[in-house]
């Protein structure tokens, strides 16, 4: 019965893509959550001889301070795809609601200044306002979250204000409007949930691109710091030993790819899903 | 302009403070915030910083106590050179690909092409790099692991790799939004009278197909030169290319302030000209294109 549901979801357009990707990131996070609590071995432990081949009890093998690289890759799930995901969600939360109430004003001259603040922000690349910002901040994984919501909410406005223009012509509102309900119950539960169907769906996108920023920053040493276990600082460390010792940016290179690749699957299947076509 | 400047002095904490570290001496800090000049209130800030701007001064780097400009103008060339190579290849890659593609009526070829690019535009470019390197460098000797000579022959061997990767990531994305706009191109009906009239091939093709086409994928182009100069910060690190990114990131380690907000300028100047270019080429391309 249950299987049949799923069933019937996969043979629809897109649908195939869509439970794949969700599969594959329900597995890598919680393999992230499960093994830190389970797992034999401790991140910051040293359980073996350095450079130690991937075998039976290290599968991943082990880097040049014997460390178990399996342990590492899965114990920084949290810190990786929890700062990304933070730093979608919020920025996506701010620039949304911000966008609704900018559609609501009506002053010209207010309106023309912030769109072009907006669209000042979206024109620099995010990676080098990041490393920039990240001089005065000082390098951490919270201040990458402050750096993506300060730089990210921009495109959720913008998203969310053309949205909401549109979704405020629609009959419902006008009715809304009528009965005598509130500005404040017309915004949150018939103009927002209107809206957020095509933020959330570009937020998902964005996760991609999020997890790619952090890794990158945590890669040149400005977010994640070495002794921490991150894909990116752990394949910085492992860049030294490259010619040895392939395993220590090989495995966690994969993990950040199996993340972006579930994610993209799900993009792509959502997005062949309002196509309509297979 | 205006906006490097803001985005750099709005953002919370204080650069003198970065330089030397929270438990510095009171009176060094007081002392570099006015060689800065960040003892002054904001306006006044962006009023001295824009006159220096148009004397072109765009202040002395603290690290090595050089101009800021001489700095850019010694690391940006290279930078711009293996960009503007990358777009050239990966143009020249994408055409290709997405007219066959988009002209193809098999749906397996395309899911193929469309599963591949998918994998490669998930995948960070730093670890495209460093699986290059291993291929490359280590396995085979290719290329050199890093390092770099500004002699004209030899610097192509330490070019070719950054290049080849830039270029494969961008074709991935350019011929991929070059595919899709072909396939919406193939359904107006000027196609089909071109079939009719019996148009000469490679005439059908550039006319009727790829030149309704090229406009999202030349905007996409400008973009992507500019996205591509945020992404030379990881690639010129990894490769020790000595170009802007590399730079940047020193900079950064450093706290070196002016050379940040310089070379941040530049990039906002290149990103703005890029995108304008783009609009323009669009233009000139479909008229339809409003600019």
């Amino acid at each position: 019965m249950k299987l049949q549901k799923i069933r019937d979801y996969a043979d629809r357009p897109g649908g195939f893509g869509i439970i794949v990707g969700i599969a594959m990131f329900a597995f890598i996070a919680l393999a992230g959550i499960i093994y830190p609590l389970f797992g034999p071995y401790k991140s910051d432990a040293f359980v073996g001889d350095s450079f130690g081949k991937p075998s039976l009890t290290h599968p991943f093998g082990l880097d040049q301070l014997g460390r178990d690289v399996l342990a590492r890759t899965l114990t920084a799930v949290p810190s990786d795809l929890g700062v990304a995901f933070l730093g979608v969600t919020i920025p996506l939360a701010i620039g949304t609601i911000l966008g609704i109430l900018l559609a609501f004003v009506k002053n010209r001259a207010f309106v023309s200044i912030v769109s072009s603040l907006i669209d000042g922000i979206n024109a620099f690349p995010l990676l080098i306002i990041a490393v920039a910002m990240l001089t005065v901040l000082g390098p951490g994984l919270v201040n990458v979250v402050i750096i993506l919501t300060f730089m990210n909410w921009a495109r959720y406005a913008r998203i969310a204000r053309t949205r909401a223009i549109v979704v405020m012509q629609q009959n419902y509102i006008e009715a809304a409007r009528l009965q005598g309900y509130s500005k404040k119950k017309i915004i949150f539960r018939h103009i927002t949930p209107n809206v957020s169907s095509e933020s959330l769906a570009y937020a998902l996108s964005d996760f991609i691109l999020v997890i790619i920023v952090v890794s990158g920053l945590s890669f040149l040493g400005l977010a994640a710091r070495p002794p921490a276990a991150e894909w990116g600082a752990m394949i910085a460390d492992g860049r030294t030993y490259i010619g040895d010792a392939w395993w220590l940016t090989i495995y966690p290179g994969l993990a950040l790819c199996w993340s972006a690749i579930s994610l993209s699957l799900i993009v792509e299947g959502l997005s062949r899903r309002d196509r309509g076509n297979s | 302009m205006a906006i490097s400047f803001m985005i750099i002095r709005l953002s919370p904490g204080d650069p003198a403070i970065a330089r030397l570290g929270a438990g510095a001496d009171p009176a060094a800090i007081d002392a570099l915030r006015k060689q800065l000049k960040l003892d002054v209130n904001p306006l006044q800030q962006l009023v001295s910083y824009i006159v220096d701007l148009l004397h072109g001064n765009l202040g002395t780097s603290l690290q090595f106590g050089s101009d800021v400009f001489e700095t850019i103008r010694r690391t940006l060339p290279l930078t711009l050179t293996y960009i503007f190579f990358s777009a050239f290849f990966a143009l020249l890659l994408s055409i290709p690909i997405g007219v066959v593609l988009g002209w193809t009526n098999k749906a397996s070829f395309v899911y193929i092409y469309r599963s591949i690019t998918s994998v490669i535009i998930a995948t960070p470019n730093f670890f495209i790099a460093m699986v290059g390197i291993l291929l490359f460098s280590i396995r085979r000797d290719w290329a050199p692991v890093f390092g770099y000579v500004a002699e004209f022959p030899q610097n192509l061997k330490f070019l070719w790799l950054p290049v080849a990767i830039n270029t494969l990531i961008m074709t991935a994305i350019i011929s991929r939004v070059l595919q899709s706009s072909i396939v919406e191109t193939k359904n107006e009906e000027f196609v089909e009278t071109g079939i009719i009239r019996g148009v000469s091939r490679p005439r059908f093709f550039w006319y009727y197909i790829l030149k309704p086409s090229m406009a999202p994928t030349v905007v996409l182009m400008s973009y992507m030169m500019g996205t591509m100069l945020g992404a030379t910060v990881i690639l010129e690190t990894i490769f020790s290319l000595p170009g802007i990114g590399r730079e940047l990131v020193g900079a950064v380690l450093a706290s070196d302030y002016p050379l940040v907000q310089g070379i941040l300028l530049f990039f906002g100047v290149i990103t703005v000209a890029l995108s304008f270019l783009g609009d323009i080429c669009a233009y000139l391309l479909d008229r339809r294109v409003k600019l």
